[in-house]
């Protein structure tokens, strides 16, 4: 059989064995239950609130009620207008809650507290737009001319951001990118983590490495683990894409489709490092309780590469950005954000793509030694040193 | 034909084979026996590549074994191991597979084996809510699934109630009828006189008896005596060439060397006691074994 052939059997029975265990099934329901509930809870909490009471008494043009209506529509607001046949009956409501405002003779706004400013700018736009009708009509301005008057000046709004000509959105996207590559890469790298070192502690590898070569074994691992994190995040984005559209209650920054698809790129080398580290440093440990120990340094330098990237995000153009952003440790959370925040090079990328993939490889190779020399010795945890030169001190040395 | 030839390796400072030369050949029981240390898990792992030999090479019918030679071996390693939440059919067909067999081909071989070791109706259940016997057999399976025609056991005896154990000596005799090459270690060794044809015996790394069994035997010059008797123990070292090897109330075993007279043993005995067992055989497994070791 194959050696590709072997990597898919793998693959799949870590995808199999995986989806039919309780813990991830959990946590699939859980992060999509989250990620709904970041979604639908404020359009709950949001819908509730469009609706404004607005109370009018006094002397007041009739056309008022219909510009606090009209005004009100194009910010989003649906007023609600009630008549009071006195101020006193009027300001009654205000002061229990009945109303958000009451409209004293078209002149005088009434509040329990604090204006509501969206609400205060639609009220006083309607009262001067009747006014200035009102006004027009008198000096003789037909309804036409008046239209023609008030015809508004389109005026451009251009967000200069912080950086280079990009907005706040980019900087959100980028911000999210970072968090949710960190976690898709520290995740499913644990689970290649602690997969390597049940294996070991259940004895069951040294079956397998009798019939497969350990680089097949990791391979297989690391892939099955990773189609199915790709799995899972698709199905929680596409369904938060749907969730969205739907309630339409979160703005989706206007993600730009080359920096999604720059995203996915980097999960799939960022994660493939990363798993290739920790698979191998698994391979130390003969205990699922000293997985986390063995791990450390991984995960100190994929926590400082967090923190590099996030640094990044607000100078994406300073020297140790771009190195953090080719080297290829910090590339996969660095890249990413620079894509999305200054526009790199072409040529950055590739670069950084390059650097990343010549790493895995070299990567696949070394692991692949540790591996193999460290996950068939039982006792305490094996040196990186001695899993080098393939001679770890062990039960094994000791017994035969 | 399974070669051992000049097979070494080294753990730092520690020699695991020094010098490593047998074979096993196909049709028989090959029993490997050494005591704690002596080098035979590290033989074993060599064939599997899971050791890598620092000089010497392990052969399988004359050629260098490649990872090719091994989709149709079987191995059992001394600890044992199984996913302990997998479902034991599911298991033992991804075993098989990995051997390359496709997945229709290992599901019959699979359900034969459950079927006769009488556990098909823990088919579909996980191997960690299976009793230790159970999971011994579940290993078993997981060895044999790809009906190997090299089948390698590290201690397949340790741990076994005897009716396991003689369901598993039945199993490989069986397979070795089948043609298989069949090496496996125990300490066991009464269990490996009675079961092997051939036998191995490996010290510090190096064999120092290798061979079939019976030949082994015939070959020392040296015959015991066991006597069992009614009355007065006679003074057997009084004989020449005789040596008192063990002694209990009315039993005696003796050695007898070439020089000795078995017609004075047998002539002392009756003499001074009622006889009422005898037999005179060449010496048993375990005293080749205490003596290819202590030399």
């Amino acid at each position: 059989m194959t050696g590709p052939r072997l990597v898919g059997l793998v693959a799949r029975r870590e995808m199999r064995e995986r989806s039919r265990s309780r813990a991830f099934r959990i946590s699939v329901i859980v992060m999509i239950v989250v990620v709904l509930a970041v979604i639908i809870v404020p359009a709950l909490i949001a819908g509730g609130s469009k609706t404004r009471d607005v109370g009018i008494t006094g002397a007041t043009p009739a056309a008022l009620p219909a510009a606090v209506r009209a005004q009100g529509e194009v910010v989003g607001i649906n007023p609600r207008i009630h008549r009071y046949d006195s101020r006193s009956a009027a300001e009654r409501a205000v002061r229990s809650g009945d109303v958000d405002v009451v409209i004293v003779d078209a002149r005088r706004l009434e509040w329990r507290g604090e204006p509501d400013e969206q609400l205060r700018a639609v009220i006083t736009g309607a009262v001067q737009l009747v006014a200035v009708r009102e006004r027009a009509a008198a000096a003789g301005v037909g309804a036409g001319t008046l239209a023609a008057i008030l015809a508004p000046v389109p005026v451009a709004n251009v967000q200069l951001g912080q950086v280079l000509g990009r907005s706040r959105d980019d900087q959100t996207v980028a911000l999210v990118m970072t968090i949710v590559l960190l976690m898709a890469i520290s995740t499913y790298g644990g689970l290649v983590l602690t997969g390597v070192v049940e294996e070991k502690a259940t004895r069951v590898v040294e079956v397998l490495l009798a019939r497969i070569p350990a680089r097949t074994l990791l391979a297989g691992k690391i892939l099955g683990i990773g189609l199915l994190g790709f799995a899972q995040l698709a199905l929680t984005a596409l369904l938060a894409l749907v969730a969205t559209a739907t309630v339409n209650s979160v703005d989706l920054p206007a993600a730009r489709g080359a920096v999604l698809a720059w995203a996915v790129v980097w999960f799939v080398l960022g994660y493939s490092l990363y798993a290739t580290v920790f698979g191998a440093i698994g391979s130390l440990a003969s205990r699922t309780e000293d997985a986390q120990s063995v791990a450390g340094p991984v995960t100190i330098v994929l926590m400082a590469s967090y923190f590099a990237s996030f640094a990044s995000i607000g100078s994406p153009t300073s020297w140790w950005a771009r190195l953090f952003s080719y080297f290829p440790a910090t590339a996969p959370l660095t890249m990413p954000n620079r894509i999305a925040m200054s526009a790199p090079a072409w040529w950055e990328p590739l670069l950084a793509v390059a650097l990343t993939l010549a790493s895995i490889a070299a990567l696949v190779r070394l692991g692949g030694r540790v591996y193999s020399g460290a996950v068939l010795h039982a006792g305490p945890t094996v040196k990186l040193r001695a899993a080098w030169r393939g001679s770890p001190v062990g039960l094994d040395q000791a017994r035969s | 034909m399974l070669e051992f030839d000049g097979a070494v390796k080294r753990f730092g400072p520690l020699t695991a084979l020094d010098g490593c030369s047998f074979t096993a050949r196909p049709g028989r029981l090959t029993g490997f026996l050494g005591a704690n240390g002596a080098g035979k898990t590290t033989a074993m792992r060599a064939v599997f590549g899971l050791v890598h030999l620092d000089a010497g090479t392990t052969r399988w019918c004359g050629q260098p074994i490649s990872p090719g030679d091994r989709a149709a071996f079987g191995y059992m390693p001394e600890e044992r191991g199984l996913y302990p939440r997998m479902r034991v059919r599911d298991q033992l067909v991804y075993f098989g597979r990995l051997c390359g067999r496709s997945a229709t081909e290992v599901g019959g071989a699979v359900d034969r084996w459950l079927e006769r070791l009488g556990l098909a109706d823990r088919a579909e259940d996980r191997v960690d809510t299976l009793s230790h016997g159970n999971q011994q057999r579940v290993q078993l399976v997981a060895a044999v699934v790809n009906e190997p025609s090299l089948l390698v056991l590290d201690e397949p005896f340790s741990g076994l109630d005897p009716i396991a154990l003689a369901a598993m000596a039945d199993l490989l005799a069986e397979m070795a009828a089948g043609g298989a090459t069949v090496l496996f270690s125990s300490h066991q060794l009464d269990l490996v006189e009675h079961l092997c044809e051939d036998v191995v015996i490996i010290d510090h790394g190096r064999v120092v008896l290798a061979g079939e069994l019976a030949r082994l035997r015939a070959a020392l010059p040296q015959r015991f005596a066991e006597i069992r008797f009614r009355g007065r123990a006679p003074a057997w070292s009084d004989l020449p060439g005789v040596q008192l090897v063990a002694v209990d109330d009315g039993f005696a075993r003796l050695q007898v060397e070439p020089t000795g007279d078995v017609a004075q043993v047998v002539a002392l005995a009756q003499g001074s006691a009622e006889l009422t067992s005898f037999t005179y055989q060449p010496p048993t497994l375990s005293e080749l074994f205490r003596r290819a070791v202590a030399s």
